[in-house]
């Protein structure tokens, strides 16, 4: 099917991510930074059996959804998904390509750039004009400042966004569902070159915290492993994941992929609260995005007062028992 | 276990300025007298090339000019010149400028420079020849054949905290080579071993300091590129040896930084601490007012001088630039001889391939390059400069001075010296007085986030990364030592002198005493713990390739 292209402003292919017909949660992030652009948006997904997913995505107010469904794209390869959006990108031809920064694409779309010889823009926060042309907003020196980059030369302009940089829930659905159509691909043999071996999870109990809407994460300030459960016992009543900064996880006293900051996960709740988290810039710049910050902190110069929203100044063995015997009441 | 090899003509281990000298030197060497194609390996433990690449820096450009006369044309950048030299001598309150810059710290014809930058555009450099440039890879091991060098191992990849594999684990790679080159580096890993097993110990023991350095942005107006001040005095006693740098680079970038001797002697200073009062003097905090801090980083940096260089060439292998302690200590100068010396080493390598003899007996030609080129010129003469500031300061400028003025000929014989962590001296013999406690530096400053920074926010600046789940890199032979005799005796210092809040001493959880935790992830692989650790238990060997700091703009 051939693709016209708007007049005025830029067109916008998104790459949605999916992994047996769920959708990762952050591809309605990067849908939302494209409608942001004002332009057109189409979405693109890759796999197979992918009729639920396109159903889904074209609930969003975009103009088409574009399934490329390929018994060899059904595991991801970098080869096979930079062969098959190299093909999807060509025929739509548009001036911008978004992707959420996710594991799979730091790994194939560089590649997938590289490949069209058209620059990548990886981990923006957001998007603005530099010029009357798109600028991306991107962090750098580990966030102490954030650059506009306007990129230059043919497009396409591949652009990925940090999760948690836009909310899913402010994504424009449209009046009536988008049309649907398959993209069809020929993967010559030989093109794939990695062995798809079976899924395997390195930590026992992978909890994925960037999903989750109210985080209780807890610092130095719970002293050992045998308070925890108090902070447990917190989260349990809010209907919140447990989280923790850099000692915890470091002591063994909760796993590694309960990391919030800069060596673990960045992640934007509806709520954080903090609890005996002083605050250092490497916990900040994992957290700082959350709607709504509590902190809860002996010291009253800690830094994690400067971006909580809330802040109690007290003991945490006083103050959560008593936030659970007010959530119980 | 399946292990990988790889065989080359010439490896180079550590892509820093040395390594990258050599390499580039080889490869030329190659297209200038032909013959059988020379294959060419660096490995470099930094995930791009430059990352971990810290310096002042001034350049002095001969080595430079040694290996790429056409650097200009090559868009080598250097290009701020120094334009302005000053030297202060600080005390608290107030500053006294020296009327004149003693010649060995004129800086006329020399550049301010990034040395992140300038080590990025000598790996293009190096590629562009030819070069495999391994980014990502450090060599863990030395591989030998009877007691010659025959290549090195790389690390592995894909062990968890336990030293198990991970899902994605692969082994270390053989990299094997008729010579290797070590350029690893201040208190590198390998030459350490080197050094060890054959006893190549030099003359006076290597003798170290601390470079801790940052970044800052300031309205470019303020002070023009190009300008060099150096300080001595305040914030470091007469017993503490070192001084402050102030660099200006174009468009308000900054460079701020403390050198502190490693062989002070009061074991509760805290060398991070002497570099917030630094920047608090009115001399720096004037400069700096406004302004923001945008990188951080700290390193080690061998003082030792000729005396402390050890013998540098064995069967099958050289030693160069830092790793052997080519550092000018009066000049403040290093990244110069560490290109000469790899120039040099480069020269006795090819010679000794192409004559199918890699003997120590055939690389010496790398030694007689040496004492007959510049490398000895500059370092002969300031030989016993180090050892006498061990004396303190007085003494330290009066040798300095009489070394110039009589061109080295005296004092003539190695002054006496010691590894400087024999001079830290214990807690009860530093504060005869009474109890001192352990857990405050003697030079503590409040930090207010904005001039000053602890240790942990000025650590994020390094850019430092590592994988979490991997094998601590920082391996403390007794731990027991650390809660029990080193308590008692000079109260952790390793919590004070590590840059990087990598050692912490925190409660053991039973109430009646405390542990040491090792923050591994934090580590800027600076090697003071390895150099400064008053017992010699520490050793520092590198984390899974790829992993430290990010020192872009650095």
């Amino acid at each position: 099917m051939p693709f016209g292209r708007g007049e005025r402003t830029d067109m916008v292919l998104v790459i949605a991510e999916q992994r047996d017909g769920v959708l990762n949660n952050a591809s309605w992030e990067a849908l939302v930074a494209a409608q942001q652009m004002g332009g057109p948006v189409r979405v693109a997904v890759a796999g197979a059996d992918l009729g639920a997913v396109g159903t889904e995505l074209a609930a969003a107010d975009v103009e088409s959804v574009l399934t490329v469904d390929h018994p060899d794209l059904a595991a991801y390869t970098p080869d096979g998904f930079v062969a098959a959006f190299a093909a999807v990108v060509a025929d739509a031809a548009p001036d911008l390509v978004f992707l959420a920064h996710t594991y799979q694409t730091r790994e194939f779309a560089p590649r997938l750039a590289a490949r069209l010889g058209r620059p990548f823009i990886a981990d923006c926060v957001g998007v603005g004009s530099r010029n009357d042309r798109p600028a991306f907003v991107r962090p750098m020196f580990q966030g102490k400042f954030v650059a506009d980059v306007a990129p230059t030369g043919p497009a396409p302009h591949f652009v990925s966004f940090q999760i948690g940089a836009f909310r899913p829930d402010a994504l424009k659905r449209g009046a009536a569902p988008a049309p649907v159509a398959a993209f069809p691909v020929t993967i010559e043999p030989g093109t794939i070159r990695q062995e798809v071996e079976a899924p395997f999870q390195e930590a026992k109990q992978a909890v994925d915290l960037t999903q989750a809407e109210r985080i209780v994460a807890v610092g130095r300030g719970i002293k050992g492993q045998e308070h925890l459960k108090i902070v447990e016992s917190l989260a349990a009543a809010l209907g919140a994941e447990v989280a923790a900064s850099r000692p915890i996880c470091d002591s063994g006293w909760l796993p590694m992929d309960r990391q919030i900051g800069s060596s673990g996960q960045t992640v934007a709740p509806k709520l954080y609260l903090a609890l005996g988290i002083s605050g250092a810039i490497q916990h900040l710049v994992g957290m700082k995005g959350s709607r709504t910050i509590v902190a809860v902190n002996k010291d009253a110069e800690a830094p994690i007062f400067e971006v909580a929203d809330y802040g109690i100044v007290g003991d945490l063995f006083d103050v959560v028992p008593a936030i659970i015997a007010a959530l119980d009441a | 276990m399946e292990r990988e090899t790889l065989e080359v003509d010439v490896l180079v281990v550590g892509g820093g300025p040395a390594g990258l000298s050599a390499a580039i030197r080889l490869a030329r060497l190659q297209q200038q007298e032909g013959g059988d194609p020379l294959a060419v390996a660096v490995l470099e433990k930094s995930r791009q090339s430059g990352s971990h690449m810290l310096s002042g820096a001034v350049l002095d450009p001969s080595g430079l000019d040694a290996l790429l006369p056409d650097w200009k044309e090559r868009g080598a950048p250097v290009e701020t010149p120094v334009r302005d030299d000053r030297i202060y001598y600080l005390t608290a309150k107030s500053r006294f400028r020296a009327p004149i810059t003693p010649p060995p710290l004129r800086n006329h014809g020399n550049y301010v420079i990034s040395l992140n930058r300038f080590v990025r555009w000598l790996a293009e450099q190096a590629e562009a020849e030819g070069v495999d440039v391994f980014t990502g890879f450090a060599g863990t091991e030395v591989l030998y054949e009877g007691d010659r060098v025959v290549g090195v191992r790389t690390g592995d990849r894909g062990l968890d905290k336990e030293g198990r594999p991970k899902g994605a684990f692969e082994p270390g790679v053989d990299i094997r080579a008729a010579v290797t080159i070590f350029a690893d580096g201040v208190r590198g890993n390998l030459t350490k071993s080197l050094v060890r097993r054959h006893g190549l110990d030099a003359a006076a023991p290597q003798t170290y300091a601390i470079g801790i350095k940052e970044l800052w942005q300031i309205p470019p107006e303020r002070e023009a590129p190009g300008t060099v001040v150096h300080t001595l005095g305040y914030p470091l006693r007469h017993e503490e040896f070192g001084g402050g740098f102030i660099y200006v680079l174009p468009e308000g970038r900054v460079a701020i930084g403390l050198v502190v001797g490693l062989d002070y002697r009061d074991p509760r200073f805290d060398p991070h601490m002497a570099f917030q009062r630094f920047k608090q003097h009115p001399l720096v905090a004037g400069l700096l007012a406004g302004g923001e801090m945008t990188r951080y980083g700290a390193k080690a940096l061998p003082e030792g001088g000729w005396y402390a260089i050890p013998r540098c060439h064995l069967d099958g292998a050289l030693i160069v630039g830092d790793a052997a302690g080519f550092l000018n200590s009066m000049r403040l100068k290093g990244i110069h001889l560490a290109m000469h010396s790899g120039i040099h080493a480069a020269d006795a390598a090819f010679a000794a391939v192409r004559a199918g003899d890699v003997s120590a007996a055939q690389l010496v030609r790398y030694r007689e390059l040496i004492n007959h080129g510049g490398i000895r010129r500059e370092l002969y003469p300031v030989r016993n400069v180090h050892q006498a500031f061990g004396a303190g300061l007085a003494a330290g400028t009066a040798v300095a001075g009489l070394a110039w003025l009589t061109n080295g000929r005296w004092p003539a014989r190695p002054l006496s010296s010691e590894p400087g962590h024999e001079r830290l001296a214990s807690l009860a013999g530093y504060y005869p007085g009474g109890p001192a406690d352990p857990d405050t530096p003697s030079n503590a400053v409040k930090v207010d986030r904005a001039l000053t920074f602890d240790k942990l926010t000025n650590v994020h600046y390094s850019g430092t990364r590592h994988d979490e789940d991997q094998p601590v890199h920082l391996l403390v032979r007794d731990t027991d030592i650390c809660r029990t005799r080193c308590r008692e005796e000079y109260g952790n210092p390793c919590v004070r002198f590590c840059p990087a809040n990598v050692y912490e001493m925190v409660d053991d959880g039973t109430g009646n005493g405390r542990r040491l935790q090792i923050n591994a992830s934090n580590c800027v692989h600076c090697k003071t713990c390895d150099i400064m650790d008053p017992y010699q238990i520490i050793d520092w060997v590198p984390p899974e390739g790829g992993g430290g700091p990010e020192y872009e703009g650095m």
